[in-house]
């Protein structure tokens, strides 16, 4: 078996990208496995923006994106349908952590660059492009901790137990909440869904009515301050939010009453991040040493919303529609400032 | 159109086996016009690859279909039997032949359970196993509750191989078609292919008929077993979610088959080639550059498509009692 292994190493000539030998314009692919929420669809939209920019300066000739509501089987197909398009990057938002490694080896034997964007993968034949998401989480906590003070009681709205970015999130802002002396009373999902997070947010405000204030992570602010709305508590509970343009509204109509809040921004742009350094990589650059972690390159948080700059973000986004993420990407000029 | 309209009342419908091989062709001729590089051996391994897991499920659904039944939980099977297979193996080959025989063991278990539910509770097959998919779907999350674990890499390797030129898993389904060949030669399968073509008569005749129901759902699920295998060489990984998409393309490969979704009529060969025709569609779809919003769509138009396609041959041969 081992020995047919080694023979289809050079089996796949007729099939290869670009290789070591890539050189402009290039052709970049974008596997993308889920469709069904205005994050994906302005991750897209930036990319297609950032690349017809590329394409100007002929840089780049083609673009060609795979995006579906699709499970890991179908997101294989698109990468392997990417590799036979012969693509010289593959820019990816995973949908599992570990079960693309074996396409993402084709891709890397097939001289493909792969870059995976808001979900890091396992496989070493990845860089991942992404934010420290315990960062983010991190931001928002040690805004609440300030707010409820040392002995404060607060609940925690949190995504999918067990989902790789939740687990992140969760262990850094938990470990906030430890050292500033919060006590946590209870954690529930809310599966990252506004109107999960309003039904949990309510049961918690049945089961603990006296909480000073509620953790949650983006995707369900909206709902939560509902809930805590709904209860009549906007002046007692703190709530940490969300940089998106519904949670703001709220949050703006509440403001004459003295409501107080934070948004992490979690940059749909990040794949536009990921296209600049696609480039550079493929123009042969390496990356500078310490800017690479294991096989991940984490980019910036690109700001913060809160009380002292609501007002200029706001201005800029209020026409948006309510699922409108606040973005962000890095400029070329510092994606380059990345590489040796 | 006087032809097709009475034909959606036939009890089921089938396909001679030259309209399958036709849309074969056909989907394999438009495929390579589309894509250059079709031929290479990068793109037929990966196709074959591609292929191997719906091509199992797909003849594990042909059998139930045979006997008059059908089974909706198969994704799930593939689902269940792929987290344990991937639990056990976690990334050791030495301990390859007990995850194996596990994958093996969940597809006979729940296979059995499917059985035993249809043959003896006598609930209808289509409800029966719509409900035995959420719990093994459930299960299936207990089991594994996020992605992970690890197949060995020299699994993985092997699957994408090629032995003097010839993909490993094109040698996979060629397997699994001499598999259905030696099992269509058994008895059990004549069983099924009586109770499924009049339950009465084979009654009659003392075939076996609830045993039979019952090995047919234990096939189907030992079916399921070899495709949760191929899922796991194919993406190297666990996921509880993995297989449960396979479920309706199974159904979809039967027919455009030409297996009668009223049992009796049909075999495993045509779901073979309905299964890579299926795939085919989907690659097809990607090169000839849909916009990526409509590819959904016209995927299912060229599937419905394929199977009406499917439906004609048997509308010649209908009988005039039906």
């Amino acid at each position: 078996m081992l020995l047919a292994a080694c023979s289809s190493g050079d089996g796949g000539t007729g099939g290869g990208g670009g290789g070591e030998g890539a050189s402009r314009p290039f052709t970049i692919g974008l596997s993308n496995g889920f469709v069904g929420s205005e994050w994906r669809t302005q991750m897209v939209d930036g990319v297609e923006a950032a690349f017809a920019e590329y394409k100007n300066e002929s840089v780049v000739d083609e673009l060609v994106v795979e995006s579906a509501d699709t499970d890991v089987n179908g997101q294989i197909q698109q990468i392997r349908n990417l590799i036979n398009r012969d693509v010289d990057a593959i820019i990816v938002n995973p949908n599992s952590e570990t079960a693309l490694d074996a396409v993402f080896r084709e891709a890397s034997q097939q001289g493909i660059e792969v870059f995976a964007i808001d979900q890091a993968v396992t496989s070493q034949d990845v860089t991942n492009v992404v934010i420290d998401q315990a960062e983010w989480a991190r931001i928002s906590a040690e805004w609440l901790a300030g707010q409820v003070g040392r002995g404060g009681d607060i609940v925690v709205v949190n995504g999918i137990a067990g989902h790789p970015a939740n687990e992140m999130r969760w262990e850094a802002a938990q470990k906030v909440f430890t050292d500033a002396g919060v006590n946590v009373l209870s954690v529930a999902d809310g599966n990252w869904d506004q109107a999960t997070g309003q039904q949990v947010m309510t049961n918690l405000l049945a089961t603990y009515p006296d909480v000073d204030g509620v953790w949650t992570q983006d995707g369900m602010a909206q709902g939560v301050f509902r809930a805590v709305q709904a209860a009549g508590r906007l002046d007692q509970i703190k709530i940490s939010g969300e940089a998106r343009v519904g949670f703001m509204r709220l949050w703006n109509e509440a403001r004459a009453d003295g409501f107080e809040s934070i948004g992490v921004v979690n940059p749909p742009g990040g794949a536009v991040s990921a296209l600049h350094m696609a480039v550079n990589v493929l123009d042969g650059r390496q990356f500078a040493s310490g800017r690479m972690n294991g096989n991940t390159v984490h980019v910036p948080i690109p700001y913060t919303v809160d009380e002292s700059n609501f007002e200029e973000h706001w201005g800029r986004v209020s026409g948006e529609n309510d699922a409108y993420s606040l973005d962000g990407s890095l400029t070329r000029d510092e994606a380059a400032a990345f590489f040796q | 159109m006087r032809g097709l309209f009475p034909g959606v009342r036939l009890p089921g419908v089938q396909l001679s086996g030259a309209a399958t091989v036709a849309m074969l062709v056909v989907a394999v001729v438009v495929n390579s016009a589309l894509q250059p590089n079709f031929w290479s051996g990068y793109a037929l391994t990966s196709n074959f690859a591609t292929f191997v897991p719906l091509v199992a499920i797909a003849v594990g659904q042909t059998v139930v279909v045979l006997s008059g039944g059908i089974d909706l939980s198969l994704g799930a099977q593939v689902t269940l039997a792929s987290v344990v297979a991937v639990r056990i193996v976690d990334g050791q080959l030495d301990r390859l032949p007990q995850a194996v025989a596990a994958a093996l063991g969940v597809g006979l278990v729940c296979g059995a359970l499917n059985g035993l539910v249809v043959a003896l509770v006598r609930l209808q097959p289509i409800v029966a196993t719509f409900a035995t998919s959420f719990v093994f779907s459930g299960l299936a999350l207990v089991v594994l509750p996020t992605p992970g674990g690890s197949v060995p890499l020299e699994v993985t390797t092997a699957y994408r191989a090629a032995v003097l030129g010839v993909p490993v898993a094109l040698l996979a389904i060629l397997g699994l078609a001499l598999l259905w060949w030696v099992l269509r030669r058994h008895r059990v399968l004549r069983h099924v292919y009586a109770v499924g073509g009049d339950p009465e008569a084979a009654y009659a005749s003392l075939v076996p008929v609830a045993r039979t129901r019952i090995s047919a759902y234990v096939l189907g699920g030992l079916f399921a077993a070899l495709a949760a295998l191929a899922v796991l060489a194919n993406t190297g990984s666990g996921d509880p979610f993995v297989g449960n998409e396979l479920t309706l393309a199974s159904v979809a490969a039967v027919v455009i088959g030409g297996t009668s979704l009223a049992g009796g009529r049909g075999g495993a060969g045509g779901s073979i080639l309905g299964a890579i025709v299926l795939a085919l569609v989907t690659n097809i779809v990607f090169f000839a550059d849909v916009p990526t919003t409509y590819r959904q769509l016209v995927n299912g138009a060229v599937i419905i498509l394929a199977l009406a396609l499917a439906g004609i041959p048997a509308l010649q041969k209908r009988r005039p009692a039906a």
